[in-house]
């Protein structure tokens, strides 16, 4: 059975209550993030995602709600009686301190014994691979290196759970794929549980165990990365996650696997049946664009015209005009030589599974 | 009204900078600007080296007016009551100034938070002598004579502006994340305050503590006025001297004064550039 580390159970978070300037950052967000689990915690800005996590390291008090840490009330405790440390989206490392002392300020704090604070500030540093930085200044380091510090500080004390801000964003491209491996690893090694902030959908779907959408202030949808990827709840969700075609349209029939819906005036879609759904509703289609198949003009059922391409480099994609308002994005990889497979207003076959079109209730 | 003078700011920034090597003899202007500045101060210290008792005829190059000022009992007493009305004034007016600085820096909002600010500033701009005659009538009414002791408390009040504005500045620019990571790291309000707020403020410390020091050190109105007999400092001193008729010794303790407080000023400097370039991330 799995333990339940931090059991978020109605939170909500009002800035300047009672003001005219009131913002409600978190609306009664009830949640559980199991013992040993990369969770994230993701949204566009302003989701309320950084809100949840300085309120369960205790950087700012709940409205209402209680949060639970490992079956123990915490949301009334000071930050330093949260056994909680945190990664800063900057880090936020002493600047009047060397490596090793900011390493050490929380062991230090904890008033253990000196010989098990060196052992300690030690075995973190190699973790990170940075043992052999520590007399150095945190503005003699790249920010790469500061991102490092930050994680070893925050590790020495042993938290129960690490929550992380952001702590990827203010690093260039190729740093954070590397460091996305690295954080993933690491929560391995240790064993802690990582709670971790991103905009980045990339990035929650490549580390975490599960996700949970963020918008509004509101949890959208919590699941593991293929859930939230192949099974999005609602249009936010499948439209924050990944590129998406939507179709808007009305369902005609029903039968026990397929449903079929009139997309604009006379385009007829069928669709997985997801359930639950009866002629006449107003429904949201979707389709992942890699699920399309795109091949010269033939004998398929659906045919277009390429109205725009987008060259990525490895692929590129097509906007394909496929008539009666309807226009579809889908990818397409270059040939051999190099060169990509269509033209711009080239007329093509479209095809995909009809199990691939899901409907999202409207 | 910060918003404002960075648009303000912002908006002079991009306008074309004024070509003044256009303006013909604006370099000879500038010069004669600083000769203005700083012609008598040279001539001061100049003749402080002067062997002539006369200060004006030059006899020739001698430091005997050094050694007749620094054997002066009444200079010695005189610099004694300066420094400790400085340092004592420094001392009070850099705690005073720096707990003020952190309530309104650190404090959140609360009523009368600009007033306060303002309160705290204002000394700045009313007239010397006016805070002097204020200071020196309120000793009177109250029937206060602790001799030094007036002049250090009235030196305080002045001092605290001078102390605040740096050590504010420092505040306002420090990156308020770094206590919630010490806080994080399970460090009590005092141990955050101790191990992290305070080292970090320290250069606007410094630099408020040197401001005040020289401010104290080069006070004259409100000492004369509130300064009795026997708490006589440099300044004043000098004053006297000078009544009694001008001799080099008058430019041998000046120019010392003078030297002194630009050694303190360049600290001051060097400190703020330290502070400055250390806060940049």
């Amino acid at each position: 059975m799995t333990t339940v580390a931090i059991d978020i159970r109605g939170v909500s978070k009002v800035y300047n209550p009672g003001s005219n300037q009131a913002v409600q950052a978190l609306d009664t967000v009830s949640l559980t993030i199991n013992d040993n689990e990369f969770f994230t915690l993701l949204g566009p800005s302003g989701c309320g995602k950084t809100t949840l996590l300085r309120l369960i390291a205790g950087f700012e008090q709940v409205t209402g709600g209680e949060i639970m840490l490992f079956d123990e009330e915490i949301e009334n405790l000071e930050p330093s009686q949260r056994p909680v440390n945190t990664v800063f989206q900057h880090y936020a490392l002493f600047p009047h301190m060397t490596v090793a002392q900011n390493v050490a300020f929380g062991l230090e704090r904890l008033k253990k014994p000196q010989a098990e604070i060196d052992a300690t500030v030690e075995r973190v540093l190699s973790l990170v691979k940075m043992k052999e930085l520590g007399d150095r200044r945190p503005n003699q380091l790249s920010g790469g290196q500061q991102q490092r510090v930050a994680l070893a500080r925050a590790l020495a004390p042993s938290p129960k759970v690490l929550l992380l801000d952001e702590p990827l964003s203010a690093l260039d491209l190729k740093l954070r794929q590397n460091m996305r491996e690295e954080l993933k690893q690491l929560q391995r090694e240790t064993g802690i549980t990582f709670v971790f902030v991103t905009h980045d959908q990339e990035e929650a779907l490549a580390m975490s165990d599960r996700i949970a959408v963020m918008s509004n202030g509101e949890v959208q949808q919590i699941g593991a990365p293929t859930d939230i990827y192949e099974h999005p709840v609602n249009r936010f969700v499948a439209d924050f996650i990944g590129d998406t075609n939507f179709l808007d349209g009305e369902i005609t029939s029903v039968n026990d696997d397929l449903v079929t819906c009139r997309v604009g005036s006379e385009s007829l879609f069928e669709a997985a049946n997801s359930g639950n759904h009866s002629v006449g509703d107003q429904v949201t289609l979707f389709l992942r664009p890699e699920k399309i198949t795109l091949s010269a003009a033939g004998d398929a059922s659906r045919q277009g015209r390429v109205a725009n391409i987008v060259y990525l480099g490895n692929q590129a994609a097509y906007t394909v005009d496929m008539g009666d308002g309807i226009e579809l994005t889908a990818q397409a990889r270059p040939r051999e030589d190099g060169n990509l497979p269509f033209a711009t207003n080239d007329t093509i076959s479209v095809d995909y599974s009809a199990r691939a079109l899901r409907v999202l209730a409207k | 009204m910060s918003d404002h003078m960075n648009e303000t700011k912002n908006i002079m920034k991009k306008k074309k900078i004024l070509p003044v090597g256009h303006f013909r003899g604006l370099g000879a202007w500038t010069f004669a600007f600083f000769i203005y500045l700083y012609v008598p101060i040279v001539v001061l210290v100049f003749y402080s080296f002067n062997s002539n008792r006369m200060v004006m005829n030059w006899e020739g190059f001698g430091i005997s007016w050094y050694l007749k000022a620094f054997s002066n009992n009444n200079i010695q007493q005189a610099v004694l009551n300066s420094l400790i009305v400085a340092t004592v004034a420094t001392a009070c007016a850099t705690a005073i100034a720096t707990i003020g600085a952190l309530v309104l820096a650190r404090g959140g909002s609360f009523k009368g938070k600009t007033l306060s600010l303002g309160l705290i500033t204002l000394p700045l701009m009313v007239p010397e002598i006016v805070t002097a005659v204020a200071v020196l009538i309120f000793f009177s009414s109250i029937g206060m004579n602790l001799g030094l002791g007036n002049v250090i408390i009235a030196h305080i009040t002045f001092c605290i502006p001078f102390a605040f504005m740096p050590i504010r500045a420092r505040l306002e620019g420090m990156d308020t994340t770094l206590e919630q990571a010490a806080r994080d790291l399970y460090a009590t309000e005092w141990e955050t305050f101790r191990f992290v707020t305070v080292p970090l403020l320290m250069p606007g410390i410094v630099a408020g503590a040197m401001l005040a020091f020289v401010i104290s050190l080069d006070d004259f109105i409100i000492t004369l006025m509130v300064g009795g007999a026997g708490s006589t400092t440099l300044p004043v001193y000098i004053y006297s001297m000078i009544r009694r008729g001008l001799t080099p010794e008058v430019n041998a303790i000046s120019t010392v004064l003078l030297f002194f407080s630009i050694a303190i000023v360049t600290a001051y400097w060097i400190v703020s550039k330290k502070s400055q370039t250390k806060t940049v991330h």
